[in-house]
């Protein structure tokens, strides 16, 4: 932008400082731009922030410790609830991690609709993201745009499953139900909707310049800072590195498919932005070859209802759309696992908002919490 | 120079933006008006849990064998079985099936765990109540909910592997064509037997 | 038939058959603003359910449908239902201050419609240095919003509020300049004789001569009625909830009605001296009264400042600023010495 808003007047020779004290302002737990119940603790210079504390546990539901009394099969109802947004996916990360566990062979077609499904998860929880991301910066139209395209795919998963949001879909061992005979053409006319309409809602944004003024050069998170905090998923795409575990550790048949990733050079709020806008374009690919390559056959192994996994631990970790979802899950013979650990993004990317943060302006504060796409419930779990 | 530039580019994608905008004058709503138009459910969606009966005999499906009861991962559902069978049906049935509506999660594992026909997830969403009591929904209000359900008898009974073969009412009927294919079902074991594995309060 | 200017022509006639001059002057001063008051009473109503019915339609929507046919009467609604709230006034509030923001806030909005013509011969009184009055009486807004801010004892609405008034007087000089341009054509400061050097056609209206001069006047204009792109003040998003923070009821519909007001005050500004006033494009077209061409040139541009409002994000406070200070006031100063360079040349 032509004008330069950082330009500081030096004091006079010879004169002091205007002397300033810090003040602490509570942004608090029910606030429109936290999305959900985050308590953010401010230590502010006037405008300036110079400390970011997050406040959080508003939302813990102890499903680590419930799931030491559910059955591996009663828990993926659980599973939905850590991540509402992009509930397939975290269904997804439990299925993975407890067949590595187990053993179990997904039959093929199983695989595709549970990618087929995880990607269209992924661009509903993309388009969330805009919609909250451009309502936190003012400009309240894509919000509405966006969700009329995530009302198309939602229609998609009731017709599948029965439900608009926590979809408990897939099964251990594959997915619950086939579907129906119209969701093949539904979903190939819905991909070839989405495109022009991720270009639409580019120009709204995507070069305006008072959203520019907003996102560029705000929030710099550098590689190294993020490697550290463990930050993963798009913040970490878009601070330069290519990491994505569907590239790089493929689960389930995302080796078949040809996608890229989309990466950002600096680091900042637009570089997030924008690789996740890439990335629903990439979703919208992978669903169409999947759609090609849907093969005919069985939709679930066969695991039974007392299923009883052998002793031992596991690690397994899927990009959900926030990031890298993990779980650790310690069986010890029975049909209950003996403990538990959900690795969740936002939790991990949360840790990165003060450093991003420091010595910015409060409006900015809401420009790059919104671009971390944190989602309380997966913080909290 | 460069500072003209920025300027022609600010106002150009700032006038894109507001003729991508404009384009939608006009155009016809997404949304409903919701009380006189409600959205058409799906087939398939996922509401108010509800008992089903035989459409010739009028009696429930259930033969309160605790599948759903069990399976049940918020423990909505509180199920009593009968101590001799009907006279009429030859099967047992409940004698106390309660859903309680404030903690079931519509998740649909008890329709899938049911090998009788007996409960099913309808597409029903409105069922907001004044007093939070009235939502423990009992056997008889539960049935009546799912008097005029349509459902298909696609699911086979287990035959009991060491009983001899009883006149059973739910008889296995053929698959109705255009239906999705037949999903292999290999959940449940045979032998579920009540008092086994009693859910946990 | 339709043009007002015979009817009130008739009616003062009338009074004055049978009234003393004295009593003439007062009746008809409060006739006069009788009608103009009213007129924006139901201006306002509309200007809301306009609002929500547009932004409605740019969101594929539908916007209030049930009260009233297509929901006309939800402005009426809202007001009755503010009416009923309970009227909060914090406990170390400054009482005094706190009761009159607000309505100092609306009574001056209200009197800059004593310069602005609504046709031809509708206009409350023709002052002969009509836009400067209105300029001048706009700033007052500035006043009722620092009283504001100040009287609810609050920090966040005392920033808030402070906030709003640094951005209102940043932007009150590139819009006064941006005006210059057109007095210096119209040779006037009158508001009737700078609607009548646009007579003729519509090539002769000032926005053909005076386009810099439009654009930057539209841009301030938003910015002074706190519309996105610069509405800062109003932003629930960021952390400082603004200066009307702890006004509730009636109180914050005054705030609430003023803003609407004022948007179309800066509107009809635009049009009178942008836009041609109440002359129509086109000499043929001159049997559609006067004040329909005024009304319709005005609402024109509240649609466009509606449409800035829906489509574009937040500026930030120090880009606002820099932006008026350091890229809105050298232009309109380029634009005045260009105009007074092209005048010379010209005339």
């Amino acid at each position: 932008m032509v004008v330069n808003s950082s330009d500081r007047v030096e004091p006079a020779p010879g004169g002091r400082e205007l002397e300033t004290q810090e003040f602490v302002v509570n942004m608090g737990p029910q606030h429109p731009s936290t999305h959900g119940v985050c308590r953010l603790i401010l230590t502010m210079d006037g405008e300036v922030l110079k400390k970011v504390v997050p406040d959080i546990g508003f939302l813990h539901r102890s499903i680590e410790k419930i799931a030491e009394n559910r059955t591996y099969h009663q828990f993926m109802v659980y599973t939905d609830r850590i991540d509402y947004v992009s509930s397939m996916n975290a269904n997804h990360a439990w299925c993975v991690a407890v067949e590595k566990l187990a053993g179990i062979e997904v039959p093929e077609r199983a695989e595709y609709l549970r990618v087929i499904m995880a990607e269209l998860n992924r661009i509903a929880s993309h388009l969330v993201f805009l919609a909250s991301f451009s309502i936190d910066l003012g400009a309240v139209t894509p919000f509405l745009y966006a969700f009329r395209e995530r009302e198309r795919i939602v229609d998609l998963f009731e017709m599948t499953c029965g439900q608009r949001l926590t979809y408990n879909y897939m099964r251990i061992g594959g997915v619950s139900r086939d579907v129906p005979k119209d969701f093949v053409s539904e979903t190939k006319k819905f991909c070839s909707y989405l495109y022009p309409r991720v270009d639409e809602y580019e120009a709204i944004l995507t070069e305006n310049p008072i959203f520019l003024g907003r996102t560029k050069g705000i929030g710099i998170l550098d590689l190294p800072t993020a490697i550290n905090y463990s930050v993963s998923g798009p913040p970490l795409r878009g601070s330069g590195l290519k990491w994505d575990i569907r590239k790089d550790e493929p689960y389930s048949a995302y080796d078949v498919f040809d996608f890229d990733i989309p990466t950002g050079e600096n680091g900042d709020t637009w570089d997030r932005y924008k690789v996740r806008i890439e990335e629903m374009r990439q979703s919208a690919r992978i669903i169409e070859q999947a759609l090609e390559g849907l093969p005919e056959g069985e939709i679930k192994a066969k695991v039974p209802a007392r299923f009883r996994p052998p002793k031992g631990e596991v690690f397994a970790r899927i990009e959900a759309p926030r990031g890298e979802m993990a779980y650790f899950i310690v069986s010890d013979g029975s049909t209950k696992p003996y403990r538990v650990k959900i690795r969740t993004a936002s939790f991990c990317n949360l840790q990165a908002l003060p450093v991003m943060a420091k010595d910015l302006k409060i409006a900015d504060l809401v420009a790059i919490f919104g671009s971390l796409d944190i989602i309380l419930p997966e913080v909290d779990r | 120079m460069r500072a003209a530039r920025q300027v022609w580019s600010g106002v150009y994608n700032l006038i894109l933006g507001l003729l991508t905008v404009f384009k939608h004058l006009g155009h016809k709503a997404i949304t409903l008006q919701y009380p006189d138009e409600r959205m058409p459910m799906f087939e398939r969606s996922r509401g108010v849990v509800v008992l089903l009966s035989d459409p010739e005999t009028g009696k429930l499906n259930c033969t309160a064998c605790m599948a759903c009861a069990r399976i049940c991962p918020v423990y909505a559902i509180d199920l009593e079985r009968s101590e001799e069978p009907d006279p009429e049906t030859k099967k047992r049935y409940p004698v106390k099936f309660e859903i309680d509506n404030t903690t079931c999660a519509f998740c649909g594992l008890c329709e899938e765990a049911c090998n009788f026909d007996a409960i099913k997830l309808t597409g029903k969403y409105e069922f907001s109540v004044y007093d939070q009591k009235t939502l423990l929904y009992d056997r008889d209000f539960l049935q009546e909910l799912g008097r005029d359900v349509p459902y298909e008898k696609r699911k086979k009974p287990v035959p009991k592997a060491k009983a001899a073969p009883k006149a059973d009412p739910t008889s296995p009927k053929p698959e109705e064509p255009g239906s999705p294919k037949p999903e292999a079902k290999p959940e449940e074991s045979p032998k579920e037997s009540p008092g086994e594995d009693k859910p946990e309060a | 038939m339709f043009e007002l200017e015979g009817i009130f022509n008739a009616v003062g006639n009338f009074l004055a058959s049978f009234l003393g001059s004295p009593l003439l002057q007062i009746v008809s001063i409060i006739a006069v603003a009788g009608v103009v008051i009213g007129f924006l009473m139901v201006l306002a109503l509309f200007l809301v359910w306009w609002e929500r019915k547009l932004s409605a339609d740019f969101q594929v929507r539908i916007g209030p449908m049930r009260t009233g046919p297509h929901g006309v009467l939800q402005t009426i609604a809202d007001a009755l239902k503010l009416l009923q709230k309970e009227d909060i006034v914090p406990l170390t509030a400054d009482k005094k201050v706190f009761f009159w923001a607000p309505v100092v806030c609306f009574v001056t909005c209200f009197l800059a419609y004593i310069c602005i013509p609504f046709g031809k011969g509708l206009i409350a009184r023709d002052l002969n240095i009509g836009i400067l009055y209105i300029v001048a009486i706009t700033t007052f807004t500035v006043i009722s919003l620092l009283m504001a801010g100040w009287a609810s004892n609050n920090k966040y609405s005392l920033l808030g509020g402070m906030r709003s008034a640094a951005q209102i007087v940043s932007y009150e000089v590139p819009l006064s300049l941006s005006l210059l341009g057109t007095v210096m054509l119209a040779q006037s400061l009158s508001m009737v004789t700078i609607v009548q050097g646009q007579g003729g056609s519509f090539l002769h209206w000032y926005i053909w001569r005076q386009p810099l001069g439009f654009l930057l006047y539209v841009t301030a204009a938003t910015a002074e009625v706190n519309r996105t792109p610069f509405d800062i003040p109003e932003a629930e998003q960021e952390l400082v909830a603004g200066y009307n923070i702890e006004y509730s009821g009636m109180k914050f519909a005054m705030f609430f009605l003023a803003e609407f007001i004022n948007m179309f005050t800066v509107c009809a500004i635009a049009a009178t001296l942008f836009l041609g006033g109440w002359n129509p494009p086109f000499e043929f077209l001159s049997f559609i009264p006067s004040w329909v061409w005024f009304l319709g040139k005005s609402l024109f541009l509240v649609f466009i400042l509606m449409w800035f409002r829906w489509t574009f994000p937040r500026l930030r406070v120090d880009h606002l600023m820099a932006f008026a200070w350091k890229f809105l006031l050298p232009l309109a100063f380029l634009n005045i010495i260009v105009t007074g360079f092209l005048i010379y040349l010209f005339e």
